[in-house]
């Protein structure tokens, strides 16, 4: 490629479990501090950008575009456009691959992208029988009528709807994104104890990656909203357990399929804040605005799949993405799957090195390839450090981006799962220097 | 002939019947416009419009055909800035004030009763916007119907009494009857300007329209196509306004409430209070003579040529941010550096005034410190709806904090806030404009070191300047702008602009120690440690200082800055100027034991906890060094401690270090709070009398155990431009 699609320069906030630190936060804030970090860092005039592109799954009511208002409370110039887009966990990559083909497209060269998610913000509403009474009180014109309306009141009405509920509910099939876990764990013969295993690891390799300064080299602290007097900057992710065991993760009960399923909240990522930002261009305007990129976009793709085994698509896009950059899984260094539950990354890793599976799901003649835990999530992954659906699409490929020089690899895979039934890929290439 | 071709006409009056327009844009319609020639920026109410306003209503009465005036300005946003301000602090008869005063009662009246509610054959409808300030505000009130222009621009109201007078234009008789007595008493007390949905609410005007509409709906209102009701104030016109028990309950509250801000050093706001009251109960005729009378006095008053005085220099002040009449460009984002209390404090500023703000300390706590405490006065604000939301939101987006040396590529100045010592500073700069646009402004926030120590080692001096900010930084009025030797004035007019755009009021000073405030403040607070070293008792001399005007007393000041600070300051003063300013160390076992005032609870006083977080003092600190008692008169302390300062202000002015006496005074007043209503320190000064001031000097200076102690006789040795001014009969002040 003469002149490849890089991600120029990227930073994260850190990622905090919903309702604690975060608790006070909005999606507009968060976003546009790190949008304004990054903007700050780079040096960069925010009119020279062509957009801003922001995934976000549940924008706050008042911000349904989030992404305009994450752009203009970051100062990025009136005149720059910007949009939201929605894949739901993979909404932050959407953002850089939609970047990605308006560059190819040549409808512009540099974007402003970024993942966010405040799930603490995540409302409760009232149900139909609630709206359908509310509706019917304000047609009332008379104070007779006004009181029978009001006689109409049931308790059954305060029964509110949770958003959050909801919206990890696939509507399609009527399954929790939880018991899409739990089907995968059946299909490959998944145990308790093998997803406790990966979780304990996931928890240990980030508390590493903390202590060692990795995570810092993504990550910039972050004094939430609604921080009281005497706190300190979060600079970590929160979720990450020092603490955490095998004894203790044995002694949580299943939380989806009571009581002989193998997902508990111990073995699945914890409901997260955050915000990730990363700046999409080609190679030669990183050049000219004096970055060096974080790393080169080889290829992407989007699959889709069964909605009730959603957690498989990362193999189904992870074998269109590396058959459009023309390797194989063994040229990958680094590899990060998203981490929504053990088993279900547990289900992909066997996927992934099944030749029956290539054969009847993906038409190949042979497995995609092994993935060693020495490939697989090195600084452990969405259990540990949460996932805040929007963001951690971009997330991901920023923690991907910044390990290939860490880890001294030549390629880094990205993927997810995506609830409804897709994955999504991007291959990543060590810039040139 | 007019009723006012006898009274002094500005130079550059135009001819009589230039300042008034009459248009007729449809039949039975007449738009009365006030365009004076004379004013091309704010049209004001002097004595040609006044001339003409009566010419215009004697043409008026001849138009036969017309049922609705309309009363506005030459732009919906631009109607007049209220009376002359200068001829106001020209007037020295008291009788002089009077006759001006009647006359434009009686052209008002005359308006009033061409109003249909007064009698009148037309519908009469004042139709303005933008800033609608004291007479402008006056004259609206004797319309039927006032229509007001819904904008950000838009204030109203009547603020006289800041200016040490009162509403005589009718507004202290005509306010009480429109929107009653309580809302009336609070209008003119605090002399608020009113935005344009709070005006409406109180019923000072009776409708809001957008600017461009205004004509339109000012116009059917007065042709009647429109319905524009006003409130009644109904029962509560009867039991409140015009019942002389509830009237007297207001004024009471209101007197004790003004005596306690005032300490009955302003008589303004007291003459208020008894017309406002009785308004409501009296004829319109009686309470316009008592406006008449209540003038005389006050207009010309010392405390009313004070206020007018500082209200002038503190406009002139605005044009130090300018570059050949035009704004100097304002900054959209700049650095400070260095997240105590004071840098926090700047940047938290700057964030709310819309000014992106990149916060540097190399510890990550004092960061977190700045933007806890900005969400908390930001919260505060949002709260009592001083910000609204997204303003709140701003204020806080636009603070970005790093410990990093990253992102600052586009800031157009810095401001450092660091340790107080030459090396460090020099050091912050040296590696600033490394990552700074080569054009950027450095601007230090130091007290006590020279701006020139700092520019010297720097390749580029003239974009080093001094921006002292005054502790508390969102409280202190002034910052002092510090011209360097090699400081540009391009630079000196962008800082200016900064202080200005961040609600401050700037004076430029020179590079000397201390600059102005402080160098005045050092023997001011140092002869009140000497004071207590001679035994005088610490309360009586706060109390005497708070009598003379002073915003709070030297002890309690020294107590508020912290005795750390106040030491590091007067040890640099001593350093620069030797002998006068030789620190006395009476209170040094307070220091030494850690006792630095209100910051560690304990000071020169105890400081506990008291409502609403804030600290109150109980009393000395009974662990405080102590001198046998001594009693000292009220006289003698105010004279020790003020003329010390006095004496180093004519110094300082000798030398030039700010540009002249109104600069000094303005300086005083909203540097250190010196007592408005006597406009400042030199103002006070020439109102005493200099050979008094210069005998009284002299006199300490051979007193006995002031004179004769290392500072005293130097200190209190006239200063020869004092000496000059008070053998040739002259003043500070021209």
């Amino acid at each position: 490629m003469p002149d490849p699609i890089v991600l120029a320069a990227g930073l994260r906030l850190p990622q905090a479990r919903a309702g604690v630190r975060y608790a006070r936060e909005d999606a507009g804030h968060l976003g546009a501090t790190a949008a304004r970090e990054l903007l700050a860092r780079t040096g960069l005039d925010g009119s020279e950008l062509d957009e801003v592109i922001v995934g976000c799954v549940g924008p706050p009511h008042d911000q349904a575009n989030v992404a305009r208002v994450i752009a203009l409370r970051a100062g990025v110039p009136r005149a720059v456009p910007a949009h939201t887009v929605g894949r739901n966990c993979a909404s932050g990559m959407q953002a850089v691959t939609t970047a990605a083909t308006h560059i190819e497209a040549g409808r512009g060269e540099l974007f402003l992208c970024l993942g966010v998610e405040v799930m603490s913000a995540y409302p409760l509403m009232f149900n139909r029988k609630a709206t359908d009474f509310f509706a019917r009180l304000a047609k009332t014109k008379t104070l007779g009528a006004r009181l029978g309306a009001f006689l109409k009141f049931r308790p059954a009405m305060l029964a509110p709807r949770i958003m959050l509920v909801e919206g990890l509910t696939d509507p399609t099939n009527g399954l929790i994104m939880g018991s899409t876990a739990e089907v995968l764990a059946r299909d490959f013969g998944i145990g308790r104890e093998e997803a406790d295993a990966f979780a304990l690891e996931s928890h240990r390799r980030a508390k590493r990656a903390h202590e060692s300064g990795r995570m810092a080299r993504e990550i910039v602290p972050h004094v939430p909203l609604g921080a009281r007097s005497g706190d300190a900057a979060l600079d970590r992710d929160d979720g990450v357990r020092d603490d955490q065991s095998l004894e203790a993760l044995a002694k949580l009960r299943p939380y989806f399929e009571k009581p002989d399923g193998i997902v508990t909240v111990g073995n699945a990522c914890g409901i997260t804040d955050g915000a990730t930002a990363i700046l999409v261009t080609r190679r030669s305007r990183a050049d000219a605005l004096g970055l060096t990129p974080l790393a080169t976009i080889r290829s992407f793709a989007w699959a889709g799949c069964d909605p009730a085994r959603m957690g498989l698509g990362p193999v189904y896009s992870s074998a269109k993405a590396l058959a459009d950059a023309g390797c194989t899984l063994a040229d990958v260094g680094a590899v990060e799957i998203n981490e929504a539950f053990a088993a279900q990354v547990l289900a992909c890793r066997k996927a992934f090195a099944s030749d029956e599976f290539a054969a009847k799901e993906l038409g190949a003649a042979s497995a995609l390839g092994e993935l060693g835990p020495d490939k697989l999530n090195v600084n452990g992954g969405a259990i540990a450090v949460g996932h805040p659906v929007g963001a951690t699409g971009a997330r991901l490929l920023l923690t991907t981006a910044l390990e290939l020089a860490a880890g001294d690899h030549e390629l880094g895979l990205a993927t997810l799962c995506i609830g409804g039934g897709q994955g999504g890929a991007v291959v990543l290439e060590r810039s040139a220097a | 002939m007019s009723a006012f071709d006898d009274l002094p006409q500005p130079e550059n009056a135009p001819p009589p019947g230039s300042c008034w327009r009459i248009e007729r844009p449809e039949a039975g319609l007449l738009h009365l416009v006030l365009d004076p020639p004379h004013r091309p920026k704010i049209a004001v109410f002097d004595v040609p419009a006044m001339r003409d306003l009566d010419l215009a209503l004697d043409e008026i009465e001849k138009e036969g055909e017309a049922r609705g005036l309309v009363l506005t300005g030459r732009e919906p946003l631009s109607f007049a800035g209220g009376a002359d301000v200068d001829a106001i602090a020209g007037i020295t008869d008291p009788e002089q004030a009077a006759v001006l005063v009647s006359r434009v009662h009686a052209i008002f009246n005359r308006l009033e009763r061409m109003g249909r509610g007064h009698g009148g054959r037309l519908f009469t409808v004042a139709a303005v916007g933008g800033p609608v300030p004291g007479g402008a505000c006056e004259i609206t009130l004797c319309c039927d119907r006032t229509v007001l222009a819904d904008h950000a621009k838009t204030r109203i109201g009547l603020p006289e009494v800041k200016l040490g007078i009162f509403p005589a234009w009718g507004g202290s008789s005509r306010l009480p009857r429109r929107v009653g007595l309580p809302a009336a008493m609070q209008a003119i007390l605090t002399g608020r300007l009113y935005r344009p949905r709070a005006a409406k609410k109180i019923g000072l005007v009776d409708r809001l329209t957008q600017p461009e509409y205004l004509l339109r709906v000012a116009g059917d209102v007065a042709m009647g196509r429109m319905k524009c009701p006003r409130r009644s104030r109904g029962w509560r016109g009867l039991l409140i306004d015009k019942n002389p028990l509830a009237g007297a309950f207001v004024v009471n509250a209101s007197r004790k409430q003004v005596m306690k801000q005032t300490r009955g050093h302003y008589p303004a706001p007291l003459t208020a209070i008894d017309i406002v009251s009785r308004a409501p109960r009296v004829s319109l005729a009686r309470s316009l003579a008592a406006e008449v009378e209540a003038v005389k006095p006050l207009a010309t008053s010392p405390v009313a040529k004070s206020l007018i005085g500082l209200f002038k220099l503190s406009e002139e002040a605005k044009k130090l941010g300018e570059v050949d009449g035009e704004k100097a460009p304002g900054i959209e984002r700049g650095a400070v550096i260095g997240g105590g209390v004071m840098g926090g404090a700047i940047a938290g500023l700057m964030a709310e005034k819309g000014i992106a703000a990149r916060l540097r300390d190399l510890d990550q706590a004092a960061l977190d410190r700045a933007v806890i405490e900005q969400q908390a006065v930001v919260g505060k604000k949002k709260k009592k709806r001083r910000l609204k939301p997204h303003e709140a939101d701003r204020a806080l987006d636009l603070l970005e904090t790093t410990t990093e040396p990253l992102g600052f590529g586009r800031c157009e100045i810095a401001i450092e806030a660091v340790a107080e010592v030459l090396e460090v500073k020099r050091k912050v700069f040296g590696e600033l404009a490394g990552l700074l646009p080569p054009d950027a402004i450095l601007a230090t926030n130091t007290s006590s070191l020279s701006v020139d120590a700092i520019a010297e080692t720097l390749p580029s001096p003239e974009r080093v300047i001094g921006m002292h900010f005054f502790n508390p930084v969102r409280k202190m009025p002034l910052v002092e702008i510090v011209r360097g030797a090699k400081t540009s004035d391009a630079v000196v007019a962008r800082t200016a602009r900064l202080a200005l755009d961040l609600g401050k009021t700037p004076v430029v000073t020179k590079d000397v120690a201390g600059f102005l405030v402080n160098r005045l403040l050092g023997p001011y607070l140092d002869e009140a440690v000497r004071l207590a070293e001679a035994g005088a008792d610490l309360g009586k001399v706060d109390r005497a200082l708070l009598e003379f005007g002073m915003p709070m007393g030297p002890y309690e000041l020294l107590d508020e800055v912290g005795l750390d600070i106040a030491g590091h300051a007067a040890s640099s003063l001593e350093e620069a100027y030797g002998e006068r300013m030789t620190a006395c160390t009476f209170f040094k076992p307070l220091l030494e034991t850690g006792q630095l005032g209100k910051k560690t609870g304990r000071g020169i006083y105890v400081w506990e906890e008291g409502k609403g977080g804030r600290q109150r003092n109980a009393g000395r600190n009974p662990t405080g060094p102590r001198a046998v008692a001594h009693e000292f008169s009220t006289e003698e302390i105010v004279d020790r401690t003020v003329l010390a300062m006095l004496n180093e202000a004519a110094r300082a002015l000798e030398e030039e270090v700010v540009a002249g006496p109104r600069e000094l005074d303005l300086a005083t007043v909203f540097g250190m709070g010196f007592a408005p209503f006597r406009g400042g320190l030199l103002r006070y000064a020439d109102r005493r009398g200099l050979p008094a001031i210069v005998e009284r000097l002299r006199l300490l200076a051979d007193k006995q155990g002031v004179g004769d102690r290392a500072s005293g006789r130097p200190r209190f040795e006239p200063a020869p431009l004092l000496v000059e001014l008070a053998r040739d009969g002259r003043h500070f002040h021209g």
